[in-house]
């Protein structure tokens, strides 16, 4: 069997980088708090072995997505709200244009008081971050519907709901989906933060963890297990959105970052 | 003029009339003041602490380590995205990185960067640099790639050397998707710096708010929000100036 050179080229920078890690670690020549790959999956091994992996990933994963859940469909939902109506866009435009550089974690406080420092703080801040990117994308998405098609179908006699929802929604579901995965990605890096500022359970105190017990190896498994919950979430995501979009244009952005 | 006053009225009515329910929530006692201090108070914790200088200098810290992080992943992401558009090795070789890292919550690497770099503002300009050049590299690659072939022939035809071509020809064309990814990086260098301020510092706007809410001083806490607020909507219009500036095929400009 031959492979393709792009193949090769694909995977020559990620497999050196893991080999040299792995070679410098094992001759010592790294720092202690950079444990190697074998140590790493090692302590990943053990730390799911014991159970405590597990645990952690179903809380912060039930943090994100619940997080993710109420933010996404609040923001989509006055996200198209303010599509349509001028009023309701004139409403929440400057407020967004002013929040949305602020980084949402910068309101944790108010949530850890208000809420408590178990789960509904963590969903509370995720959903607060997942909001603005959602209502941004689906705002201009909506505006940006050809409005010939919307014509076009209300000529035809098409009655209001059958125009929202078999025109609107699906002219502007790419730029839907372009906000939600935004949205996700703002998720994880909120939970993670507020996993580390303010919690006793999750994925993030694991982190912490291992790196107050000098035990970078479980501090690098955490991680690697953060990582790997993050990409997939990501490529479930695509996958629906590809599933949904069939038969529509994905756009350019199939080729790298999807 | 009526009319302006009636659009201007129309489209900014809604932070006055958010400030009026909070300052009406306040002072009718129906949440508490300590969490939701009153209007006034913000207004004037916020002016003092610019007055005398504390929130001047540590949104300077803060800018600063944002800015530098931004300015170094646009000098870095730009060219690779670049070089990856034109040639196919290079394509191959980094393709993977940012096929595969662009989901993952960078993050999560944080608490490595902080071994490497110290706890201060190497380490957290080098991780904004590295949340930043992901969209900064993956927007301006969509940019040089899909240049139409055509305009780099015919300029070609015209005896225009390589350099020509790049600076004349490529570069214009592929401008307002690099503005479009700088667009995306900027609040997010904002973002990544609080954040990792919060996480651990002793100076910076993320220290300052970590501070006073740890004392349940929440007028510092939200003067702090404003000022990262008003910066961030600042640069970004900067940035939009910039670009409205240098793109002059105004139908492809990021609006």
């Amino acid at each position: 069997m031959r492979v393709r050179p792009a193949v090769i080229q694909h995977w020559l920078v990620p497999l050196a980088v893991v080999a040299c890690w792995e070679v410098f670690g094992r001759l010592a020549e790294l720092p202690p708090y950079l444990s190697y790959p074998s140590q790493i999956l090692a302590a990943l091994w053990s730390l799911a072995a014991d159970g405590e992996l597990p645990g952690a990933v179903a809380v912060s994963l039930y943090r994100v997505l619940a997080g993710f859940a109420l933010g996404t469909a609040a923001g989509m939902g006055v996200g198209i709200a303010a599509g349509l109506v001028t009023g309701v866009r004139h409403f929440f435009d400057p407020l967004v244009s002013f929040l949305f550089a602020v980084p949402k974690i910068a309101f944790l406080p108010v949530f850890l008081i208000l809420l408590g420092i178990g789960d509904p703080s963590k969903i509370g801040i995720v959903a607060f971050s997942c909001f603005f990117p959602v209502f941004v994308a689906s705002r201009q998405a909506v505006l940006s519907v050809n409005k010939r098609l919307l014509w076009a179908a209300a000529n035809m006699g098409a009655p209001r709901p059958t125009l929202f929802f078999r025109v609107l929604i699906p002219a502007a579901a790419p730029q839907l989906f372009a906000g939600f995965r935004i949205s996700l990605a703002h998720a994880f890096i909120v939970l993670f933060a507020a996993e580390l500022i303010g919690s006793h359970s999750g994925l993030g105190v694991l982190i912490a963890d291992g790196e107050d017990a000098a035990r970078f190896d479980l501090m690098f498994a955490a991680i690697l297990a953060f990582a790997i919950l993050g990409f997939v979430s990501d490529r479930i995501l695509m996958a629906i959105r590809k599933r949904m979009l069939k038969g529509t244009a994905l756009g350019t952005e199939e080729t790298i970052a999807a | 003029m009526t009319g302006q006053i009636r659009n201007f009225v129309g489209r900014w009515y809604s932070i006055p009339l958010l400030l009026a329910a909070w300052q009406l929530a306040v002072s009718s006692g129906s949440v508490n003041s300590r969490l939701l201090p009153s209007v006034p108070q913000v207004a004037e914790v916020l002016f003092a602490e610019i007055r005398n200088g504390v929130l001047v200098y540590h949104a300077g810290v803060t800018l600063g380590r944002a800015l530098s992080g931004f300015a170094l992943a646009a000098a870095a992401g730009i060219p690779l995205a670049a070089v990856m558009a034109r040639s196919t090795l290079c394509r191959n070789l980094f393709e993977p990185i940012f096929f595969f890292g662009y989901p993952i919550p960078k993050i999560a690497l944080f608490p490595i960067f902080t071994y490497i770099f110290g706890f201060g503002t190497p380490s957290k300009i080098a991780f904004t640099f590295l949340e930043c050049l992901y969209p900064v590299v993956v927007t301006s690659y969509f940019g040089f790639a899909g240049i139409q072939t055509r305009l780099i022939w015919a300029a070609r035809n015209f005896g225009a050397s390589q350099w020509t071509v790049l600076w004349r020809v490529i570069l214009p064309a592929a401008l307002p998707a690099i503005f479009a990814g700088l667009r995306i990086a900027l609040p997010v260098a904002i973002i990544v710096v609080v954040l990792t301020e919060m996480i651990g510092d002793s100076i910076g706007l993320g220290y300052y708010i970590s501070v006073w809410s740890t004392r349940f001083t929440f007028q510092n806490v939200y003067a702090a929000i404003i000022v990262i607020g008003a910066c961030g909507f600042v640069l970004d219009q900067i940035l939009v100036r910039l670009c409205g500036y240098f793109v002059h095929q105004g139908h492809n400009a990021p609006r």
